[in-house]
């Protein structure tokens, strides 16, 4: 059942176990599971079946640090959330992503990817996806990795039409918690905003925050607030270790054989770093786009390495007359060190309509990301030549150690961590089960629970996550 | 060693001396890979070795 109010949602006299905020990816995928086991569960929507301006100015907020996107267009807040945007570009985070490095502070999480897999063939069905492929090593350093360029399922349009028919499941369309309420052993009750006022307060057994890789934070630290700690009684992590996938130009490639390796349909590969060669440089992870370059751009390549190797670039240029495609951009996507300093904190002087404190994001990418751009373009130039595959050119603001360029691709839009899932209470909001430490009824869906990000898009890993909630819940609560 | 110095005549020191610069012990190469500290101390005349100039990650024999 769909509603576009919550005037025709009450109307109906639903009446449901569990309360789940959001309909993105984490929370559509969370309810379904959940409406599959038999259990009553409505979804709270903010926003309506389609964009709107309105809607979208409740995201507004301030960036502190480092340049970032304008926090109302990195993301949706409509039927569907940010899947309605996103890329459908898949890969689930690295067995050794969930595994601490011992070289990087709070890295590690209480799970390991074996926990998840089970789940991946659902996953693959709810985001359309083909089998998923094992990493094939280039050299002892260096990885290809399969990231899947999907159609990008849009979660309102595809299950639409599933959640409007499910007798246990309700969607409420215009409808938003702007406040949750808790005694520091369960959440009571929630203040409700539906189509631009008050709505009064609501009640379910269970809620599950689902809305997005930056809300999440905001709604638990001003909840949290304003129950003086009876939201999330352990909430020195709270907002804190966010993280992104800083992106940029990290430079070009001279290839001998474009053939070498495996590219997609648009001629594009990936590459990733072993653990061995993270280790012994003490780096994170990252990932290396290789795009092919236009023709003029080779030629220009190929001049400028004439003047430092000039016998190379005779050997290129002859290549180049063999095969039009030999050359290729470098686009590096890395992982962020969860630091504590990187958080979500509520603005002090601006509130969006409903009276709730806007997000003030505090980001700075740290010298060991700079380090990790660096090595990781030198460890896949190594790795061209011990191949004998081609050649490799930093970008010189890398190479100099100048600032990160502001016109460049920046980030990718992924908004992780703020609710960190661990053991030590001062350093996680969840437990191994997405439960707000100390609380009895209330969990976190999505990518804020993630405790390192990887260097891949979050949006399978997401969804892998969602299935394991909703089972666990679906064991959990009782009808 | 001070057997073989009382052995060896006057000139024949000198001589060995002024030969030892020529060694390729003491021979001190261009460095053309002076501010990659991670190769700093490799082999400088090995032409596989991996050294960075401007900005391309090369072998050395790609500078011939």
């Amino acid at each position: 059942m769909i509603f576009d109010s919550y005037e025709a949602y009450r109307a109906a006299n639903f009446t449901p176990k569990v309360c789940i905020l959001g309909s993105g990816p984490a929370g559509t995928t969370v309810a379904r599971k959940l409406g599959a086991a038999g259990i009553p569960v409505v979804v709270l929507e903010a926003g309506s079946r389609e964009f709107s301006d309105e809607s979208q100015d409740f995201y507004r907020g301030t960036t502190v640090g480092d340049f970032y996107f304008d926090l109302d267009i990195t993301r949706l807040r409509f039927m569907g959330g940010s899947s309605n945007h996103w890329a459908g570009w898949c890969r689930v985070l690295d067995k050794q992503d969930f595994e601490p490095k011992a070289w990087v502070p709070d890295t590690g999480w209480p799970i390991r990817r074996t926990d998840i897999e089970p789940y991946l063939p659902e996953v693959r069905d709810i985001l359309d996806l083909p089998a998923f492929r094992p990493d094939m090593p280039i050299s002892d350093d260096i990885r290809w990795v399969q990231l899947i360029k999907s159609p990008a399922v849009r979660f309102a349009e595809k299950f639409g039409d599933e959640l409007d028919k499910a007798g246990n499941i309700a969607v409420v369309l215009n409808t938003c918690v702007t406040e949750l309420v808790g005694d520091g052993k369960r959440v009571t009750g929630a203040r409700l905003w539906s189509n631009g006022q008050d709505a009064g307060s609501f009640s379910a057994d269970y809620f599950i925050v689902c809305t997005g890789g930056l809300e999440n934070s905001r709604l638990l630290l001003w909840s949290n607030q304003r129950s003086n700690g009876g939201v999330v009684p352990n909430a020195a992590a709270l907002g804190r270790y966010w993280m992104e996938h800083p992106t940029f130009e990290g430079g070009n490639a001279i290839l001998a054989d474009y053939n070498a390796f495996e590219v997609d349909a648009v001629n594009e590969a990936f590459f990733s770093p072993t653990l061995a060669a993270m280790e012994r440089l003490q780096i994170m992870n990252f990932g290396i786009r290789l795009i092919e370059t236009p023709y003029p751009g080779v030629k220009s390549l190929i001049a400028d390495l004439a003047c430092t190797a000039p016998s190379m670039a005779e050997w290129m240029s002859y290549q180049l007359s063999q095969r039009l495609r030999c050359a290729a951009q470098l686009y590096v996507a890395w992982e962020q060190a969860p630091l504590a300093s990187n958080q979500i904190e509520l603005s002090k002087t601006d509130v969006d309509h409903a009276g709730v404190p806007r997000i003030e994001l505090h980001w700075k990418k740290s010298e060991l990301e700079h380090r990790t751009l660096l090595e990781g373009l030198r460890l896949f130039g190594t790795t061209l030549i011990e191949k004998n595959l081609g050649r490799v050119r930093i970008a010189d603001w890398i190479s100099n150690g100048q600032d990160y360029p502001t016109n460049d691709e920046t980030a990718g839009h992924h908004h992780m961590g703020g609710t960190r899932m661990g053991t030590d209470i001062s350093k996680s909001v969840v437990d191994a089960n997405c439960k707000v430490h100390g609380m009895d009824n209330l969990y976190v869906g999505g990518s804020s629970v993630f405790c390192t990000s990887g260097q891949c898009n979050p949006t399978t890993t997401i969804t892998a996550l969602a299935c394991r909630l909703g089972d666990h819940l679906s064991k959990v609560v009782t009808v | 060693m001070s057997f073989l110095i009382k052995k060896m005549s006057r000139r024949a020191i000198v001589q060995a001396l002024i030969a030892l610069p020529a060694l390729s012990l003491f021979r001190k190469l261009p460095d053309a890979d002076a501010a990659h500290p991670s190769h700093a101390g490799a082999s400088l005349a090995d032409p596989s070795e991996i050294v960075e100039v401007n900005g391309w990650i090369l072998k050395r024999s790609d500078l011939a």
